[in-house]
């Protein structure tokens, strides 16, 4: 099939989690009583990507918080910083090194073969890649941002290997923090090949919010199979940067701007995909979100992603 | 004068304990419109003092007002200004920070000081010397969008005259520390020649207070020791251990005073007072060490506040054994 449609990772939690989440926090609900709510926004969020045709399928993330942070907290070697603003009266706590990273137990595969017992279609493996956990973290421990990195790709790794065992077909591992650091591009290669060495599955990864024109076209050296890009986000100019190097990967098209909450119309979307069907060959595309939704409204999410999968049809039509 | 220990810029707004958070909190009600803005103002002037209070405890002894009105590097002074709106966030350098980005739709012109207030309130809370924190007309042309000036160095050259002004308004007020914030500069060495004219305008007939230039984020290297053409007494830059501009530094010989930024304020890791004492023990050979001064590599807001603190209690117990050190 052309133009197979998919999502980047996170989708908003429902209500319900949001405020169990926080019951949780505050020990107000076990464990298991916040598990078994994100078991049924997962759910939910599996039966939605069903019933409007998506084609490869995401759990959600109901059960992460932040995307490196989520990973700090299950793995040895970390530990959680204090407040730290980013911006305007918005705070996060950051993962602070303070010895060996190490993967004592697997952090996602359970979650993975759930959302994959829920449905037929391929669930992708979610990981975040080591270039990224690296750069949003302090470190106590290691000695160079090169043998903090390089280790978590190992880790990374682990994980990796383990979601493809229990069955991952595509395993995504994002880098966002990739594009902001074009001197350091090639540590991030050089994690990723560890991060991905040994994999049959389809490899993916997801970079945004950066300089591409710096670090393109070096960012094919990325040794995974897709790389998604956040392209609505700057009205597809990043479009021009391939007609002078061709794209050579396949190509995750971001065609969703998440930071709007004006649903596109299908029209727009549909303009997008040909625009891009111009300059890289068809069979190269999946169609995509530019980034996690996680930050969008229930119903904006949802009226979008149904946009996105009918301009998607409209447009396989005419191919 | 002496070998003093001081902070880049900004000190972190909030801390973790539940009082010091009262900022965050009051600005969240203020958004929900359960709070006015007098009621604001009064909790944004008691996060100051005690920010300005963190200061002296620690021992440093140059101090700022920990730029706790300031959302990000640009806005503040930019809002002030007319000519400007403000657009969407973009990301300030390699951090995981933002700033609101600044649109010029029309010439530029100064309205009122908008640091001068935020000085007197610091200097009078405090019992050191306050240093006023400006971001530079460069970088703030830089980093802002351009929809009005057909040549970028109008825009700079307007800009300059602005902060101007402000700089002026300061050293009336008794401020007698300047700091120009250029970090833009290090991402685009080829202008510095514009550069250096935006200086001459910024800086005349200052005489009264101290002007630092503070360049982080990058190194020096292509502009050193041109730079030192700049109309200013001292230039601070980047020199945590294995920082390129140590290299820099061998070139030439550094014939400004010196703010150091010695204390990684991107890292919770600590320093050990030895490391930082070779380290001043090696500036030694490149600068006149009794009128160095200690400080963070950048502002303190890439850090929770408890790291913060630690880092400028180390910078103010540093300084002052050296300073014990010389004297016998
Ligand atoms: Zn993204």
């Amino acid at each position: 099939m052309l133009l197979p449609t998919t999502t980047v990772g996170s989708f908003p939690k429902p209500d319900y989690l949001a405020k169990a989440r926080f019951q949780f926090s505050k020990g107000q609900i076990s464990k298991t009583e916040l598990e078994e709510l994100e078991r049924k926004a997962t759910r939910e969020w599996i039966e939605f990507q069903e019933e409007i045709g998506i084609d490869i399928l995401v759990d959600g993330e109901m059960y992460r918080g932040d995307m490196v942070t989520y990973f700090a907290e299950n793995f040895k070697g970390f530990e959680i910083s204090g407040l730290v603003r980013s911006y305007g009266n918005r705070y996060y706590r950051k993962p602070v090194a303070v010895g060996e990273i190490e993967r004592a137990n697997p952090v996602t595969v359970e979650w993975f073969k759930f959302a994959q017992s829920l449905t037929q279609k391929p669930v992708k493996g979610m990981l975040t890649g080591p270039y990224t956990i690296m750069d949003w973290s302090f470190d106590e421990h290691y000695s160079s941002r090169r043998d903090f990195c390089l280790r978590l790709a190992e880790v990374v790794c682990e994980e990796a290997k383990d979601l493809e065992a229990a069955g991952a077909q595509y395993i995504q591992i994002d880098e966002p923090a990739i594009s902001v650091r074009p001197e350091e591009l090639d540590l991030a290669i050089e994690a990723m090949g560890i991060a991905t060495q040994g994999l049959k599955a389809h490899t993916l990864t997801h970079i945004c919010y950066g300089d591409f024109p710096k670090i393109y076209p070096k960012m094919l050296e990325i040794p995974v199979d897709q790389i998604d890009l956040e392209l609505s986000n700057n009205e597809f100019d990043l479009l021009g940067l391939f007609k002078k190097a061709p794209f050579t990967k396949e190509i995750g098209l971001g065609v969703l701007d998440v930071h709007s909450h004006r649903v596109e119309t299908q029209s727009e979307v549909i303009s997008r995909i040909e625009k891009a069907l111009k300059i890289i060959p068809k069979e190269k595309i999946y169609v995509s979100p530019d980034c996690g939704l996680k930050t969008r409204g229930m119903e904006e999410t949802k009226a979008k992603l149904r946009v996105m999968v009918a301009a998607v049809k409209e447009v396989r039509e005419s191919l | 004068m002496a070998l003093d220990a001081t902070l880049a810029g900004a000190y972190p707004k909030i801390g973790d304990t539940t009082e010091e958070q009262k900022l965050r909190r009051s600005l969240h009600q203020f958004d929900k419109g359960e709070l006015s803005e007098e009621a604001l103002e009064q909790i944004k002037d008691e996060a100051a003092q005690d920010v300005i209070q963190q200061q002296m405890e620690a021992g440093l002894d140059i101090l700022t007002d920990g730029l706790i009105r300031w959302d990000d590097a640009l806005t503040y002074i930019a809002r002030g200004i007319s000519g400007f709106e403000m657009a969407g966030l973009i990301r300030y350098f390699d951090t995981n920070t933002f700033y609101r980005q600044p649109v010029v739709e029309s010439r530029l012109e100064f309205i009122k000081p908008c640091l001068v207030q935020d000085f007197q309130f610091a200097q009078e809370k405090s019992s050191k010397p306050v240093k006023a924190v400006i971001t530079g007309p460069y970088t703030i042309a830089k980093l802002s969008r351009n929809h009005f000036y057909r040549e970028f160095k109008q825009l700079a050259f307007d800009l300059a005259h602005i902060i101007h002004k402000e700089a002026q308004a300061l050293e009336e007020a008794g401020c007698r520390y300047l700091q120009f914030d250029e970090p833009a500069i290090l991402n685009h060495k080829q202008d510095l020649s514009l550069f250096l004219k935006v200086y001459e305008i910024v800086t005349a007939q200052l005489a009264k207070a101290e002007k630092t230039l503070q360049l982080n984020f990058g190194t020096l290297e292509g502009l050193y020791p041109k730079i030192f053409e700049v109309n200013v007494e001292r230039i601070g830059i980047e020199l945590i251990k294995g920082h390129p501009n140590w290299q820099v530094l061998k070139s030439a010989p550094f014939t400004k005073k010196l703010m150091a930024g010695i204390v990684n304020a991107r890292n919770t890791k600590m320093e050990s007072e030895a490391e930082l004492n070779q380290i001043v023990h090696d500036l030694g050979e490149h600068v006149n060490v009794e009128q160095l001064w200690l400080s963070t590599s950048h502002s303190l807001e890439f850090l929770p506040r408890s790291n913060a603190r630690k880092k400028i209690e180390l910078l103010a117990t540093t300084a002052k054994q050296l300073r014990g050190a010389s004297v016998s």
